[in-house]
């Protein structure tokens, strides 16, 4: 049976803290946690049974890496069967990963890749989220990623590629608000007006992270720092709109003590109400 | 379905020489791989540089993944030579598992063999390598810790062992080596031979053996066969007769990872 989402700001669980947080360093401090299934699929030892018992006291909300959903290779059995034995037994309410490729001809290449944003695309990746959905049997959520660089001719912004593939493929949006910024920053567009462009009503879940300049003209999603103040606003923005939806606070490197990315999903949390008030005071209007 | 914009981005990251060409004319490097009109325009507009960001996050993340799970190998086998290892792993096989943790074996299965045909690598490198890659593989097997079988040991049964226990061979005692990455102590060149296996408090234990358990262990665990079969085919390998005493150290073994959990009682 599939659990109920949870709302409020959640923790990506890393290896780093799994630890403190089985000791109980995070109860009742995040509202979720959330994985990514490749860390714990087809692997045995401490690290599973870990899960297993975070998953009596948190929510769990699965994120997946590898499904390379804008790639051309099919999809591989072994890797989907795993994935709905892993996703059943921790009742995911969905599963999401990301819009981009990360492998080709059987090679792996463990990166977000970037995608033409053309109509063709759109249609070969709904297609794909489709077959993704029907083999896990539950709702997909797809993320946008942060691109640095349009791969080839586009007949379409990221904004109406992204509107095109969802609604193709019927499927829900998991809301990055750091891509968002990344890009808006190193693409010269306004994040908002971004924000504004995509269908909002299928959005179930946001992403928030830091990032980190690569040089003097890009930014990187590094999640290697703290939350800047205007991905805070952009997720406020978001969730004045949507009403409560999980959001995911994210860190991967430059990891700080796990006290510390608690004192900051408990000051995104802050923010979170207060647009959840807002959102509540809109709808009463 | 292909898209050839993904085929030549694919060739960017994993070419040999892909950063220097596109560098030199990024163009012409995109026009090789059948990219035209519209998109090999924007390609262009794009620039080199830009496209290269991509080539260094992917190559770094699997490269600082190879790092850490073989520290010490890489410490001795130096960054350089490392580069140049992975830039040709990726051309001629790249990784293929999806999990990222994977990838430092699928490195060493490539590289050990022209490790050991250079003779600018020390001979030792890939066992200890090995041995370096073991205990994260030992530690995070999905297989280990199943059940004891309940059934006594018998001669013509076949054992039921711990799923996560190996069996390794070395020709160095690379097991004996210091942790310290900083360190460069040589190991002794000498036959080695180890059991491997996770305690029930998920630790990472090693057993030295004789080269007769070895022979003993390697029948009863790698070919499955019934422990008579076993012995026998052990000392024949060895050039050895399956005597008094050699039958009974073989029973004090066996004993002894019954006792350690790793021997789980015979089959059905």
């Amino acid at each position: 049976m599939q659990s109920q989402p949870p709302t409020g700001v959640g923790l990506g669980l890393r290896g780093a803290f799994l630890r403190d947080i089985v000791r109980g360093d995070a109860d009742g401090k995040v509202a979720f946690l959330e994985v990514a299934p490749e860390n714990y699929m087809h692997r045995g030892g401490r690290s599973p049974k870990r899960l297993a018992t975070l998953a009596e006291r948190f929510p769990i909300i699965t994120h997946g890496l590898m499904m390379s959903l804008g790639g051309t290779d099919p999809f591989r059995d072994e890797y989907f069967d795993e994935l709905k034995s892993f996703l059943d037994r921790y009742g995911a309410p969905w599963h999401s990963d990301h819009i981009c490729w990360s492998g080709m001809d059987g090679a792996m290449l463990h990166d977000l890749l970037p995608i033409p944003f053309t109509t063709q695309t759109a249609k070969r990746v709904a297609s794909r989220i489709r077959e993704a959905s029907d083999r896990l049997e539950r709702p997909m959520a797809i993320e946008n990623i942060s691109w640095y660089l349009q791969l080839g001719k586009s007949n379409l912004d990221e904004a109406e590629f992204i509107t095109e593939v969802v609604e193709r493929a019927d499927c829900s949006l998991l809301l990055d608000v750091n891509n968002v910024f990344v890009n808006a920053s190193n693409h010269g567009f306004e994040a908002q007006a971004w924000i504004d462009a995509i269908p909002l009503q299928r959005v179930v879940q946001l992403h928030i992270a830091g990032h980190e300049p690569w040089d003097d003209t890009l930014l990187v999603d590094t999640h290697g720092a703290d939350v800047r103040e205007e991905v805070r606003d952009l997720m406020s923005y978001v969730i004045e709109r949507t009403g409560p939806k999980p959001v995911l606070l994210e860190r991967d490197s430059n990891i700080p003590p796990l006290a510390d990315l608690l004192e900051e999903a408990a000051s995104l949390q802050v923010i979170y109400d207060e647009a959840l008030q807002k959102h509540a005071r809109e709808a009463s209007a | 379905m292909n898209d050839l914009r993904l085929d030549w981005m694919n060739a960017l990251l994993r070419k040999r020489g892909a950063d220097e060409a596109s560098r030199e004319n990024l163009r012409a490097f995109a026009a090789e791989h059948g990219i035209e009109g519209d998109d090999l325009d924007a390609i262009e507009a794009v620039g080199a540089e830009r496209f290269l960001v991509y080539r260094s996050l992917v190559h770094n993340r699997m490269r600082n993944t190879i790092r850490d799970f073989i520290e010490r190998a890489v410490a001795r086998l130096g960054i350089r030579r490392l580069k140049a290892d992975f830039a040709d792993w990726m051309e001629e096989v790249a990784a293929h598992s999806p999990y990222l943790r994977d990838v430092p074996a699928e490195f060493v299965a490539w590289a050990a063999p022209r490790w050991a045909a250079d003779d600018s690598v020390p001979d030792y490198l890939i066992d200890l390598a090995r041995h370096e890659l073991l205990e994260y593989d030992i530690l995070n097997d999905h297989r280990g810790g199943e059940s004891p079988t309940g059934r006594e040991l018998a001669l013509d049964k076949p054992l039921r062992f711990d799923g996560a226990a190996r069996l390794m061979s070395y020709a160095y005692a690379v097991h004996k080596m210091s942790q310290d990455a900083e360190d460069r102590d040589i190991p002794e060149q000498i036959p080695t031979r180890l059991l491997v296996y996770r305690d029930p408090s998920n630790k990472v234990r090693y057993l030295e053996l004789t080269p007769l358990a070895h022979a003993v262990l390697e029948q009863l665990i790698e070919h499955q066969q019934p422990v008579a079969e076993g012995l026998r085919k052990a000392c024949a390998a060895l050039g050895e007769p399956l005597d008094d005493q050699r039958l009974g150290t073989a029973a004090t073994l066996l004993a002894d990872l019954a006792e350690r959990g790793v021997l789980l009682g015979a089959e059905a």
